[in-house]
C-alpha cells in the first residue's frame, strides 16, 4: 500500500531551525532580573557530612543558599525508586552528589561563593566492586541490601539442555561506564509565571514527569509547575533523570526572581546518569547441527549510588540475553548492584546494547567449534515468524530477521568466505 | 602488520517501559478556525524526529500538507502527557495516539460536512488538501477552513501498549510489544603492531515494520552506529575510587566525523499490524548489533578474542601478546 506523506523523505519540522543557529536551547534564553544558580557537589563517594553556609551568605551578591532544609515539599527524587535527594541531608553516597545550590546576582559571585561553604566529611566505607556490594557484610549505600533487583529467566530445563550439547562455550564479559556525551550540556532558567505557576525551562526527555517531581520537591500541586521543553541537544537516556530542573525551581520559587544555570561539559560529567557497566558470565551450548541447546548466563549491573532505571535495565538485558535465537533451555540471572560508583541509568538500548557483547561472540565461538560459518549458525536459530521468546512470548508477526541477515550475505558473502568454518 | 576481518552482529529489542507498566500516550487534535490542524502531544523530540514523525502520521490520516499541521509538543500547560521519549516507544505510541486522534477528528470533520453539505450520510467523503468532498461528485465539497468558522472541532485519544508483567520465579510473561529486529556486519583493519583497529566497511540492515521517514531512519542508523563505534573502541569514563577520570572530551574520546565510514543502510519493511502504519521504534535498536560485529570482526582479523570493551590499541596489543606466548 502506498501513501501520500508517510514512507516520503520530508525534510525535517524543526531541521532549519537548528542548522541555521535559531533553535532555542535552554541556555540561549535571558531573562531581566536574572539571578545565577551554581551547584556545590560532593568530593567523597560515601560520607555522613556537616554544611555551614553562613560563610557564603555573607558574601556581597549572594542571594540564597539552598540546601536540604530548603526543600518545602519531599527531599527526594527517582524515576522509579525516591532514592535520590534534592540536597543531600545528611550522608553524600557518590562524588557529584548535589549538597548546595548558591544563587547570586553573577555567575562569578556564585562560582566564588561556592569555595565558602563549608563541608565537614565523615567518611564512611566506600565500596565499588559490584561483585563485593551483594555481600550481606558489605558497606551499605542505603539502608538495606545493596542488591537493587534480580530478574530470574527460567525455561526447560538446564542440566539436561547442557548434557545434550555436542559443544559448549564459556566466557566471561565486562562492559564499560560510558556518557551520552550529547553536544548541550545541562542548562535551564526557571521563573515564577503570569499565571503564578512556577515555570522550568530545559532540555529533557519527559517534561510531564519533571513535572510531577518539581511540584513534589516544591509541596505543591502539579498544576502550579509549568515544564517548558526548549530544544534539546541530545539525550539518548541521559535527560532522563532530574538534575537541576528542582534546584531552580526552589530558588525561584524562594526569591520570586527568574533563575538560570548552566552546567560545564565536567560537570555534565558528574551529574547525569551513565550506561551500566554489565559483568556477563555465559555458557552456551549447541548440538552437532549448530542447533542451540542451552543457556545460561549471570548478569551483574553495577547502578552506582542511585537505582534510576536500574530495575527496568537489567530486566530487559536479561529478557534479551539470549539474543534473537530459539533456545530451549534457558537460566538467566541479572542482578542490579547499588555501590559509591557515578550512577547508572538509562542510555540508548537499555541494558539490551550491554548483552549481545556477549551473546553475539558465544554464537560465532559456537560456530567456529561446530564448523560452521557465522551467518549460518544464526540462520538456524534466529527468530522467526511464529517463534516463541526465551519469555513465552509468541512473535505473530513481523519477524524479518532473517530478511536482514540474508540481505548482509549477499553484500559481504559469510557463507561463502567462510568454507567448513574457516575463512581462506 | 594490517590485517583484516569480517564480523556480524544480531539484534532484536522489545519497545516500550515493559512488563505490564502502564504504557501510554496521549494526543489531542483541533481543527482550527484557519482550517489547519493543531496537534497536542508531550512527545519530546530529542533528534531522533518525533516532530517530523507525528507530523507526517497526522498529514496522512487528515490529508493535509505538512504546513497545515501546527504540532505543540514543548509546553506542559499546553499538552497531554505522552510519555517519555525514551525506549524507542514515541513512534509506536505516540505515532498510534495521534494516528487514532486524528482519524477521530476525521470522522468528526466528515460529520460536520454531512450537515454543512445537506448530504444524507458521511459515506464517501474524503478529505484533501484541506477540503472534504464527495469522492464520486468532486465539486460537492466544503472547506475546513469554512467548517471550522463558527465551531472549532477537537478530539482527543490516547493509546496504550500491550505488555503483561512476567512472573517473578520464572520470568515469563509478554514484557515488551513490538520487538524490533536488526543486523550488521563490517569489515575492520588491526594493525598488530600499534593495535589500532579501523572499520572499513559497513552493511546495516534494520527492520523498521515501515519507515515513516526512510531519510530519519537512515540518520538514526548513522548515529547508532557512530555511537556503537565509539561504545567498541574508545569510550569509557574510567572511574577510580568514584571518581571519574575522563569527565572532559580531552580524554573521553567519541568518534568523530573522521572516524566515520559510510555505512551501506538498508531498510528492512514488514509492516507491524498493531503500529502506526506499521512503524516500529528505532531508536535505540540502531545501535545494538554494530559493537559485537566489529568484536568479532576483531577475532577473524588477529584471531583473539576481546571480551571487554572499549577494545583500546594498548588491550589489542596485550592479547596479541598473550595468544602469542
Amino acid at each position: 500500500m502506498s501513501y501520500d506523506v508517510v514512507g516520503k523523505n520530508i525534510i525535517r519540522v524543526d531541521g532549519l531551525s537548528k542548522v541555521t543557529g535559531k533553535a532555542t536551547y535552554p541556555q540561549d534564553i535571558s531573562m531581566d532580573n536574572m539571578l545565577y544558580g551554581k551547584t556545590l557537589r560532593s568530593i567523597k563517594p560515601h560520607a555522613y557530612i556537616n554544611v555551614d553556609i553562613s560563610k557564603a551568605l555573607n558574601l556581597e551578591g549572594v542571594k540564597a543558599v539552598l540546601t536540604a532544609k530548603d526543600v518545602p515539599g519531599k527531599n527526594h527524587h527517582g524515576v522509579l525508586f525516591k532514592d535520590h535527594e534534592v540536597f543531600c541531608e545528611k550522608k553524600v553516597r557518590r562524588i557529584g552528589d548535589p549538597i548546595a545550590f548558591v544563587v547570586a546576582e553573577t555567575e562569578e559571585i556564585a562560582e566564588n561563593a561556592l569555595d565558602k561553604i563549608k563541608v565537614e566529611y565523615d567518611e564512611i566505607e566506600p565500596i565499588f566492586d559490584p561483585i563485593k556490594a551483594m555481600d550481606k557484610d558489605s558497606p551499605k549505600v542505603h539502608d538495606s541490601s545493596n542488591i537493587v533487583y534480580h530478574y530470574k529467566l527460567r525455561q526447560g530445563n538446564i542440566d539436561e539442555g547442557f548434557k545434550n550439547c555436542e559443544k559448549i562455550v564459556e566466557n566471561e564479559y565486562k562492559t564499560s561506564r560510558t556518557d551520552h556525551a550529547f553536544l548541550q550540556p545541562e542548562a535551564g532558567i526557571s521563573y515564577i509565571d503570569k499565571e503564578g505557576r512556577y515555570a522550568v525551562c530545559v532540555a529533557t526527555q519527559y517534561p510531564h514527569y519533571d513535572r510531577l517531581e518539581i511540584a513534589e520537591a516544591l509541596g505543591v500541586k502539579e498544576e502550579k509547575v509549568r515544564v517548558i521543553n526548549a530544544a534539546v541537544g541530545g539525550a539518548f537516556g541521559g535527560r532522563e533523570d532530574i538534575t537541576l530542573q528542582i534546584h531552580l525551581a526552589l530558588a525561584a520559587m524562594k526569591l520570586k526572581r527568574p533563575i538560570k544555570a548552566v552546567y560545564s561539559r565536567k560537570e555534565s560529567f558528574n551529574a547525569h546518569c551513565k550506561r551500566h557497566p554489565l559483568i556477563m558470565k555465559y555458557k552456551t551450548g549447541a548440538d552437532k547441527q549448530g542447533n542451540l541447546i542451552a543457556l545460561k548466563a549471570e548478569i551483574i549491573g553495577d547502578t552506582g549510588a542511585y537505582a534510576s532505571w536500574a530495575i527496568n535495565v537489567l530486566r530487559k538485558a536479561g529478557v534479551h540475553a539470549t539474543g534473537p535465537y530459539e533456545i530451549p533451555n534457558v537460566e538467566v540471572d541479572s542482578i542490579a548492584v547499588y555501590t559509591n560508583n557515578p550512577f547508572s541509568g538509562a542510555m540508548r538500548g537499555f541494558g539490551a546494547t550491554q548483552i549481545p557483547i556477549a551473546h553475539e561472540q558465544q554464537m560465532d565461538m559456537l560456530a567456529e567449534s561446530l564448523g560452521l560459518d557465522p551467518l549460518t549458525i544464526r540462520m538456524k536459530n534466529i527468530f522467526t515468524k511464529g517463534s516463541k521468546t526465551s519469555t513465552g512470548q509468541i512473535l505473530k508477526e513481523s519477524v524479518p530477521l532473517d530478511k536482514c541477515l540474508a540481505e548482509i550475505d549477499k553484500k559481504m558473502n559469510f557463507t561463502q568466505s567462510y568454507k567448513g568454518g574457516v575463512k581462506e | 602488520m594490517i590485517k583484516e576481518g569480517i564480523g556480524l552482529g544480531t539484534m532484536f529489542y522489545g519497545t516500550g517501559y515493559g512488563n505490564g507498566f502502564p504504557d501510554v500516550s496521549k494526543a489531542e487534535a483541533v481543527l482550527r478556525a484557519d482550517g489547519k490542524v493543531a496537534v497536542h502531544t508531550g512527545a519530546t523530540e530529542v533528534g531522533q524526529g518525533a516532530k517530523t514523525a507525528m507530523t507526517q502520521i497526522a498529514c496522512e490520516v487528515l490529508g493535509l500538507k505538512v504546513n497545515d499541521i501546527i504540532l505543540i509538543s514543548e509546553d506542559t500547560s499546553n499538552m497531554p502527557d505522552s510519555g517519555t521519549a525514551a525506549a524507542s516507544r514515541q513512534t509506536y505510541n505516540t505515532g498510534n495516539a495521534v494516528k487514532k486522534t486524528c482519524e477521530d477528528l476525521r470522522e468528526k470533520i466528515k460529520e460536520e460536512a454531512k450537515l454543512k453539505l445537506n448530504l444524507n450520510t458521511d459515506i464517501g467523503l474524503k478529505l484533501k488538501d484541506g477540503y472534504v468532498y464527495v469522492e464520486t461528485l468532486p465539486e460537492k465539497s466544503i472547506a475546513l477552513k469554512d467548517l471550522a468558522k463558527d465551531k472549532s472541532l477537537k478530539i482527543k485519544g490516547s493509546f496504550t501498549a500491550q505488555t503483561t508483567e512476567m512472573d517473578p520465579e520464572t520470568g515469563q510473561g509478554a514484557p515488551y510489544w513490538p520487538y524490533t529486529f536488526g543486523a550488521c556486519a563490517v569489515k575492520v583493519s588491526v594493525d598488530t603492531l600499534t593495535g589500532e583497529v579501523n572499520v572499513l566497511k559497513a552493511v546495516f540492515t534494520q527492520d523498521v515494520g515501515r519507515a515513516i521517514n526512510p531519510s530519519l531512519v537512515e540518520g538514526q542508523m548513522d548515529g547508532g552506529f557512530s555511537m556503537a563505534l565509539g561504545y567498541a573502541l574508545l569510550e569509557d569514563i574510567n572511574v577510580d575510587n568514584g571518581k571519574i577520570k575522563n569527565d572532559s572530551f580531552t580524554n573521553y574520546l567519541i568518534p568523530t566525523s573522521l572516524d566515520m565510514i559510510d555505512i551501506d543502510n538498508i531498510l528492512i519493511e514488514d509492516p507491524e499490524n498493531t503500529a502506526p502504519y506499521g512503524a516500529k521504534g528505532v531508536g535505540e535498536p540502531v545501535m545494538i548489533p554494530v559493537t559485537p560485529a566489529i568484536l568479532n570482526a576483531i577475532y577473524d582479523a588477529v584471531k583473539v578474542r576481546i571480551t571487554e570493551i572499549p577494545v583500546t590499541p594498548s588491550q589489542v596489543l596485550k592479547e596479541l601478546n598473550k595468544s602469542k606466548k
